[in-house]
């Protein structure tokens, strides 16, 4: 085993692997940072290329990609409120309002460290499953993704506190919009008013930089003035205040990668969960006294997600090695590159090619550390586009964002449903209702019916499957709880009356 | 190499002279190409349509006559249907040419209307490699050993069959296969891409699978499925009964074909220069290895060759086609 680990690292440590690595680092930091474009995106330009290095070196550049992704991705939902990539949607939500609050420098520090310690975290626990990944896989089938999809649903919802009747009604929007498109399980197609392109669904990055993006700088041009409206700590904030944020909040860090580890290995399950779901059970831990401060700019928020996408990351190639099911959009292509270097994904990769692959998660780890670093530095130049007046910000962020949402496939369908959401986020912007709940909702909604329907199939009809499998047992057990947590709480604190509870979750 | 096709330009020009009056299509071919070529995929970057073009692309270009990048583009809109039609429509020059799937093709046809494309007057350049033939296959831990198992079992109660959703072309395969093998099924459908629909079987969601075998292949080696019957006229499975032994010869038509072709009406000598360049790039030890570390077989298919397959595969499907009608 540690021979195999050492193979990784020795194969790595050379100099044109070193600077493939360096180089995919700073290309995924580039593709992450601008709204649309993302590691999918990348791996699929840098594919013909890869064709004529070595595998290492095909690797080293992947990781490279992979790892730099994230943190380009923070920097633009933090100090625009435009997600450079779909996970990094979390972030925007307690990002953006630190970056108004002239705090953007001490959010990207946060987030940077974040990102390398969670980075860290998912690689020691891959590590340390990868012998027995193969099983964890296997452990998920569509009852158990069913009720995965559902604790998702519940925690994210109970999120969104006192507007819980509005969290519902977006959620249910989000999931009535995720049914357009294709039925997988019966065939043929719903919703779709005879529009080619929505055979395919709503694709999730339009919308994502309507909601986020687009509706934002609607917002701000309504408002005029600039992101920030506290000049004078814009000039301030450095990164190590940030840096010193993350290690303040030690248990965030923890349970966000771990959150993403174990998200991430569940095949077919994206990064959008894992940072949400991080989020979501940071502020479900939270005192009471302080939940009221997320959504305006609590650290923790930003530091939640950034250390599960990371951590996912990791994990999210073992499903991708083990199986060949990819993760997401992202996986997908890497396991192109894969199959184009004459390495088939399956359960003979985690046998056949073992200093490979450990080479490549070193890769990935390396990267987003880097990443962090390089972010790290640009805090104090970035942290000034918040000063930047909306008459010259607005413009130049919606050209970025419907470009970036026209080049996701060369479709300008995109751009009108990035137009749409725009005005939909804008609207849920001004009359206060929850946009985390239809992120959510639009990511799970089509797989938690799929996979509802696949369960029904298996089973024919029998409903006792859900209670009959441990792991459905437990997941069901976990939405139980959520549900009963806020009703408990709320009849306890009605019992103590008038004294202040400050019992966590 | 860069002098000698200058020198071959400078004597085409001096052949031309004379022949001015030549239609426009016989100069052309003299000097084609002279510009890069677009290989259309229709689909998302990272599956195997994809994967084979960008393997294959790098490789034709050494046997083009003359040095230009043929660079593949992925126009994945509408389940493929746009990325075919604007193959279709583009010039038939030789600078367009794409990658089809058959029988993925026929079905989206079949539930989206014909489009504005027809299948039988495309171009054909040739295939990317044999077509993948089927396999029937169960976990390892499944209490199902034999074929006869199988049979045994579907005389009791319909048998699962994981599969992806019916715009598939696994979904095709599995329906076909199962009328052919006199199987009584109920499908779970909805699994996401080829590799999912198998670890389906392994995991237990369904009692069994029908996949292409180079994807059961990986599983099998990896000792988590075993093969109970295989598609193919000879099977490969040593110990595995085939179509012949099974009776059922028409189970080897059942395949996934990757097409190349052009716009309708390219002129015959693109047509050739293309297809000669594809089958030496299939042959060239770089595809081949690719090719054997992948388990698929790369042999080229002549255009009238190719004409002739999807006009057989046209004829198998329609027969069978009743069977897929989805709501």
């Amino acid at each position: 085993m540690l021979q195999m680990w050492l193979g990784g690292i020795e194969g790595l440590l050379q100099v044109r692997e070193l600077a493939f690595l360096g180089l995919g680092m700073f290309i995924g930091l580039f593709f992450g940072a601008i709204p649309g474009l993302g590691g999918a995106a990348a791996l699929a330009l840098l594919m013909p290329l890869t064709y004529g290095l070595e595998p290492f070196s095909a690797l080293a550049l992947s990781g490279g990609v992979m790892g730099g992704v994230p943190m380009g991705g923070s920097i633009t939902a933090i100090l625009l409120n435009t997600p450079g990539s779909a996970p990094n949607a979390a972030t925007a939500i307690d990002g953006y309002p630190l970056a108004q609050q002239g705090k953007a420098g001490m959010a990207i520090g946060a987030a940077a460290s974040a990102n390398a310690i969670g980075g860290i975290i998912g690689t020691v626990s891959v590590l340390a499953i990868l012998p027995i990944a193969k099983d964890i896989v296997l452990l998920f089938g569509p009852p158990e993704f069913f009720l995965l999809a559902m604790l998702g649903l519940v925690i994210v919802s109970t999120t969104s506190r006192g507007k819980l009747l509005r969290g519902l009604i977006t959620g249910a929007f989000g999931l009535m919009v995720a049914f357009i498109g294709y039925n997988d399980v019966s065939g043929g197609e719903r919703f779709t008013y005879g529009i080619e392109y929505l055979w395919d669904g709503v694709h999730l990055v339009p919308a994502l930089i309507g909601l986020f993006a687009v509706a934002e700088m609607i917002n701000l041009y309504v408002k005029g003035g600039s992101v920030s409206n506290n000049p004078a700590s814009v000039k301030i904030t450095s990164m190590t205040s940030g840096l010193l944020e993350t290690f303040r909040h030690w248990p965030t860090v923890i349970r966000g990668s771990l959150i993403g580890t174990v998200v991430g290995a569940v095949p077919g399950v994206g990064g959008v969960v894992a940072s949400f779901l991080s989020y979501s059970m940071t502020v479900q831990a939270a005192k009471e006294s302080e939940k009221d401060s997320f959504g305006k700019g609590n650290i923790k928020g930003v530091i939640a997600p950034e250390a599960a996408i990371n951590a996912k990351d990791c994990s999210a190639l073992i499903p991708t090695l083990a199986f060949g099911i990819p993760g997401g959009v992202e996986m997908a292509v890497f396991m192109g590159i894969l199959i184009v270097h004459g390495m088939q994904p399956g359960p003979l990769m985690l046998v056949d090619h073992q200093v490979e692959i450990y080479g490549l998660i070193w890769a990935l780890t390396a990267s987003c550390v880097l990443a962090s670093f390089v972010g790290l530095l640009l805090v104090r130049p970035l942290a000034r586009v918040t000063l930047l007046d909306s008459q010259i910000l607005v413009p130049l962020v919606l050209c970025v964002a419907f470009a970036g949402s026209y080049a996701i496939d060369m479709t300008i369908e995109n751009v009108v449903i990035t137009a749409i959401f725009g005005v939909i986020g804008y609207l849920m912007i001004r009359f206060d209702y929850p946009r985390l709940t239809i992120v959510i909702a639009l990511v799970l909604g089509a797989s938690a019916e799929r996979n509802f329907h696949q369960t029904m199939l298996m089973s024919d009809g029998q409903w006792a499957i859900y209670i009959v499998r441990p792991i459905c047992l437990l997941l069901l057990a976990g939405i139980v709880i959520l549900l009963a947590l806020p009703i408990a709480r709320g009849v306890s604190q009605q019992i103590a009356g008038a004294k202040p509870s400050a019992q966590g979750g | 190499m860069n002098r000698f096709t200058r020198r071959d330009i400078v004597m085409s020009a001096g052949l031309a002279a004379p022949a001015l009056i030549l239609p426009r299509a016989a100069r052309s071919a003299a000097a084609f190409p002279t510009k890069n070529i677009q290989f259309v995929i229709p689909y998302a970057p990272g599956g195997g349509f994809d994967v084979y073009p960008r393997v294959v692309a790098p490789v034709m270009e050494k046997y083009l006559p003359n040095k230009v990048n043929i660079v593949p583009i992925n126009i994945a809109a509408g389940a493929g249907s746009r990325g075919v039609t604007q193959l279709y429509r583009s010039k038939p020059d030789g600078y367009t040419i794409g990658i089809i799937n058959i029988p993925g093709m026929f079905i989206l046809q079949q539930q989206q209307g014909a489009g504005a494309y027809d299948l039988s007057k495309f171009s054909w350049i040739g295939t990317m490699g044999e077509g993948e033939r089927y396999v029937i296959s169960v976990g390892s831990n499944s209490p199902l050993k034999t074929y006869a198992d199988l049979k045994a079992l579907s005389a009791k109660r319909p048998v699962k069959l994981s599969v992806t959703g019916p715009e598939g072309t696994a979904y095709a395969a599995t329906m076909i296969g199962a009328q052919l093998l006199g199987l009584k099924t109920q499908l779970i459908t909805g699994y996401k891409g080829s590799a999912d629909y198998v670890v389906a079987a392994i995991r237990g969601d369904s009692d069994a699978v029908i996949a292409a075998i180079p994807t059961t292949l990986r599983f099998i080696r990896g000792g988590t499925i075993r093969a109970l019957a295989s598609f193919e006229t000879h099977s490969s499975f040593p110990g595995v009964p085939d179509a012949t032994a099974l009776g059922q010869p028409e189970l080897d038509n059942i395949s996934v074909e990757r097409l190349i072709a052009a716009p309708p009406g390219l002129p015959a000598d693109i047509q050739n220069t293309l297809s000669t360049a594809l089958a030496k790039a299939l042959a060239d030890p770089i595809v081949v290895k690719w090719a054997k570390d992948n388990d698929l077989i790369m042999k080229s298919h002549t255009p009238q060759e190719t004409a002739r397959l999807i006009a057989d595969q046209r004829a198998f499907f329609d027969k069978w086609k009743k069977y897929l009608v989805t709501g």
